[in-house]
């Protein structure tokens, strides 16, 4: 029927520009990190690599970057940790108040970023944490570790229902068995947590604003810099963001998918 | 007299309000081929669990080589298990997944492969030793599980329901492999399967269970001529199962008279039924000989022809007798052409007394 | 589940299941308690100081303008939804029946890159695009139209909220689409339905529990977002994140920060109630 492929066409068509919207200003940004004028608009002015030059001089940068991937690594390593903790207690055991305990970790991206800033704020400051690296590290870690705990315990289901028992009935022990099995079958899904929690944090700016104090991370000082005038700086800063964080992503969505091992017992053959 | 390596004596198995496995008294030999079966939820699986650790025993023992195993931690026993699902480990290659549970056990890499690879060999898996798991076929896959739990050679195998997931002509195949390889072994092996054809192809005794209970102990020529209740006569299948009421007894035999006819049936030692008692008897499929003409015999009854089942040399016919009981019959393929079956309208089955076992349980 | 013989004090379960609860319960509980509790402080010489008093309480919940960005964050939160929702639909509609698993495995995969990452840059690009000599003014002025003024109005902020929330609502309506049982969709075809009216009558009720959770946390995260409203709205009137930011930054008012956090939180929980009452509520036969 026309109708039918009329509309299918034009629902392809849809879906582009829905693209186009949400991916025009990241182009944009990438375009004009690389384009000479102060102020970005069309036409289009020379090709010129002046603001990646500025940026990367400047010695502020270096330290925000330095401090954002401390605190990326830092909070994504003890994300995963607890994601993968939590994860293989709700696999393996039932126990009262389950609920509760699976609320306790899956319930902080619920709340809006700005009130977590608040109350980490006002709580760090009373334990007289406020404007120190560790805190933006820890409150990061509460705010990942859902993600990382929803895709260790994706992966855990993949896992044979009996691969842990068939490892103790080997001869391993509990610990054993975690060690040899049930943590090499959860790699793929460990990197993968590792890397988007690294990304979220990498781009997480309104926790780090207010609990950082003088520790600025990258996307803080992007904040800073825009609260000024228009600053063309922020492209090129925007772009390295950017790409770290889409290669992050990225990374995280290939081990994520790779691996996907079938549970059915027997083939044909 | 075997020498008794595994003894359950008054193993209870509760899971909260359920019992799945109600007062269990069974003692298996030292090589003895032993298949558990029975239908889901009979508490098979459960009993197999109970020998590897995985589940405790509510009350009672399980007793291994004499020793008591109730809180003896599954990695501490030796009592490998191959699993419905296999359970093979997907991150490591066939020889490794063969070496593991040398390698929890300290031995070194060298010994481990040298012994993970003459296990593979043994099960013709050799030219398979570095491969991935996933790209094995499922009779492959299987033949490395056992590789696996053969290969720290331990007193004896749990299998559970090993071949219920390959294909038909590989299930055969594979039977014969596990009857020789535990001949060739001679260690114990507990088989659980809810099919019969594979639990009386290969074991030597047979453990029927229904519903938490043993229904019948025995080897499978004995359980199949003379099931101990109905259940088992049922679940052990082709076969005729009759009841009715005694009428009288003399001289060995008991009569019965049932609505399809009135039967004479050996009286066994164990089952002496009085004049007026119910009674419910079995003979066997293979047994019912068939004819187009009134033989003469003493148990005999008129039928007309409902079906035929080939599987093969053997076919089972499917028959009516007046009151509507179905029979089943088997005969060889070849003795059909005997048989007109297009256009006979009556059939005669008819059986010697000798060969109709009494039931003594309900 | 596996049930090995068990020690009376399980060492190893314990050492799983215990971290979290105990750095959850610092980090996460203490937080919201403590901000919870901070409401009830006074702000004595420009020093905050730990008492039991409804001072900020009153201050804030009496003041007109508390309530006037009230009303607005949670208009302009409804509305981003209401606007996210209609314009994803089509796309995820698309997306669950009239593309290939492949390509759609292939949207989601770039559309799960701008969720995670970006936010920011994103925001500024357009602020920049928008703005009286940005591209889009520009380009309009070629065909005689404009300027437009789209920076520091309602029309920004709900830019920003689409760019913020887009992809996600994108995906999750995808997701509700695509896992609902097609054999009743052909049947309804079937029966003589035609294509728009099934949409509204068949596939829509049948996504329903999907389609109010990607809604649900539309709204939750247009209505927690300050970023959109400050940079692309003029911050002026502000939402209530602003009014957080404004009174935490400038005015050391933590106490008053703390009285608009709470009552954000409540009409969240009240709002994320609703939704999932509704999501989950078993229909009668209509």
């Amino acid at each position: 029927m026309m109708l039918e492929r009329g509309l299918t066409w034009f629902l392809r068509i849809y879906i582009g520009v829905i693209f186009l919207f949400i991916f025009t200003p990241i182009a944009f940004s990438i375009v004009f990190s690389f384009n000479s004028q102060r102020f970005p608009t069309v036409p289009l002015g020379e090709f010129s690599t002046q603001w990646y030059d500025t940026v990367l001089a400047d010695p502020d940068v270096w330290q925000a970057a330095l401090t954002s991937i401390i605190v990326s690594v830092c909070a994504s390593a003890i994300a995963t940790l607890l994601g993968f903790c939590t994860a293989y207690s709700d696999y393996r055991y039932s126990f009262r108040f389950k609920g509760a305990y699976l609320a306790l970790i899956l319930l902080p991206p619920t709340i809006p970023l700005i009130i977590m800033a608040l109350a980490m704020l006002a709580w760090f400051s009373k334990i007289g944490a406020s404007g120190q690296v560790w805190s933006i590290i820890v409150a990061h870690s509460v705010l990942t570790a859902p993600f990382a705990m929803a895709i260790i315990r994706l992966r855990l289901n993949q896992m044979d229902e009996n691969l842990e028992a068939a490892a103790w009935n080997l001869g391993a022990s509990e610990w054993s068995a975690m060690r040899h099995v049930v943590l090499p079958f959860c790699k793929p899904a460990i990197v993968s947590a590792a890397c988007l929690c690294a990304a979220v944090s990498f781009d997480e700016f309104a926790i780090a604003w207010f609990v950082s104090g003088l520790n600025k991370t990258v996307p803080v000082m992007i904040l800073e810099i825009v609260t000024g005038n228009i600053d063309p700086r922020v492209n090129a800063i925007g772009s390295f963001v950017f790409v770290t964080s889409m290669t992050l992503v990225v990374v995280a969505q290939i081990f994520f998918s790779t691996k996907q091992i079938r549970k059915s017992a027997g083939e044909t053959g | 007299m075997i020498d008794q390596l595994l003894v359950f004596d008054k193993v209870v198995k509760r899971f909260g309000d359920f019992t799945a496995v109600k007062e269990m008294n069974l003692s298996i030999g030292k090589g003895e081929f032993v298949a558990i079966m029975g239908p889901s939820g009979c508490g098979k699986t459960t009993t197999l669990r109970m020998l590897a650790g995985l589940e405790q025993p509510t009350r009672g023992e399980i007793r291994l080589d004499g020793r008591v195993m109730n809180d003896v931690r599954p990695h501490e026993r030796d009592t490998p298990m191959v699993w419905q699902s296999l359970a093979l480990f997907p991150f490591l290659t066939a020889r490794k997944n063969v070496e593991f549970g040398l390698r929890m056990r300290g031995m070194d890499a060298t010994k481990r492969r040298d012994k993970a690879l003459l296990w593979l060999d043994r099960l013709g898996m050799s030219e398979f030793a570095e491969r991935d798991i996933s790209t094995l076929s499922g009779g492959q896959k299987q033949r490395v599980a056992l590789a696996r739990s053969l290969v720290t050679e331990p007193p004896i195998l749990l299998l559970d329901e090993p071949l219920s997931a390959l294909d038909a002509h590989l299930v055969i195949r594979m039977q014969s492999v596990l009857t020789n390889l535990q001949r060739e072994l001679g260690i114990t092996f507990v088989y659980v399967t809810h099919s019969q054809s594979e639990a009386f192809a290969m074991a030597d005794r047979v453990v029927i269970m229904s519903q938490g209970e043993v229904a019948q102990v025995g080897e499978p020529k004995d359980i199949y001529r003379a099931p101990a209740n109905r259940f088992v006569a049922e679940f052990v299948g082709r076969n005729n199962i009759i009841s009715g009421k005694v009428k009288s007894q003399s001289k060995g035999k008991v009569v019965i008279d049932a609505p399809s006819g009135t039967f004479s049936v050996a009286a066994t030692k164990s089952a002496v039924p009085k004049t007026g008692d119910d009674a419910t008897f079995v003979i066997s499929a293979d047994l019912v000989k068939l004819s187009v003409t009134k033989p003469k015999s003493e148990n005999m009854i008129p039928a007309t022809l409902i079906s035929e089942e080939f599987i093969g040399s053997v076919v089972t016919l499917f028959l009516e007798s007046a009151d509507g009981q179905e029979f089943k019959v088997q005969v060889q393929e070849r003795e059909l052409a005997t048989l007109d079956l297009k256009s006979t309208k009556t059939f005669y089955l008819s059986w010697p007394a000798s060969s109709a076992h009494l039931l003594t349980g309900a | 589940m596996n049930k090995p013989a068990r020690k009376r004090f399980d060492a190893y379960a314990m050492t799983w299941r215990l971290p979290i609860i105990v750095w959850q319960l610092l980090f996460f509980v203490g937080p919201l308690l403590f901000m919870l509790a901070m409401s009830f402080f006074v702000v004595k010489n420009y020093r905050m100081v730990e008492a039991f008093d409804t001072a900020s309480w009153v201050k804030m919940l009496g003041r007109g303008y508390f309530w006037d960005s009230y009303f607005l964050t949670l208009w302009l939160a409804t509305l981003a939804t209401a606007c996210a929702m209609v314009i994803a639909f089509p796309a995820a509609y698309a997306l669950a029946f009239k593309v290939s698993d492949n390509a759609r495995r292939w949207a989601i995969f770039l559309l799960i890159i701008p969720f995670f990452t970006s936010y920011l840059v994103r925001i500024f690009s357009w602020y920049v695009i928008l703005a009286e000599t940005g591209v889009v003014n520009s380009i309009l002025a070629y065909v005689g139209l404009g300027p437009y003024t789209m920076l520091n109005t309602k029309f920004g902020t709900i830019v920003g909220y689409l760019t913020l929330t887009l992809p996600l609502v994108v995906i999750l309506q995808t997701f509700a689409m695509a896992n609902i049982d097609t054999r009743l969709v052909e049947a309804a075809h079937n029966l003589g339905c035609k294509p728009f009216a099934t949409v509204y009558r068949v596939v829509i009720p049948l996504a329903k529990t999907g389609l109010i959770i990607a809604a649900l946390f539309c709204f939750i995260l247009s209505f927690g977002d300050f970023v959109s409203p400050y940079y692309l709205g003029g911050s002026k009137p502000p939402t209530l994140p602003i009014l957080i930011i404004d009174t935490t930054k400038s005015g050391q008012q933590w106490p008053r920060a703390a009285v608009v956090a709470i009552m954000m939180m409540v009409t969240l929980f009240a709002v994320a109630f609703a939704a999932i009452a509704a999501a989950y509520a078993k229909k009668g036969k209509s």
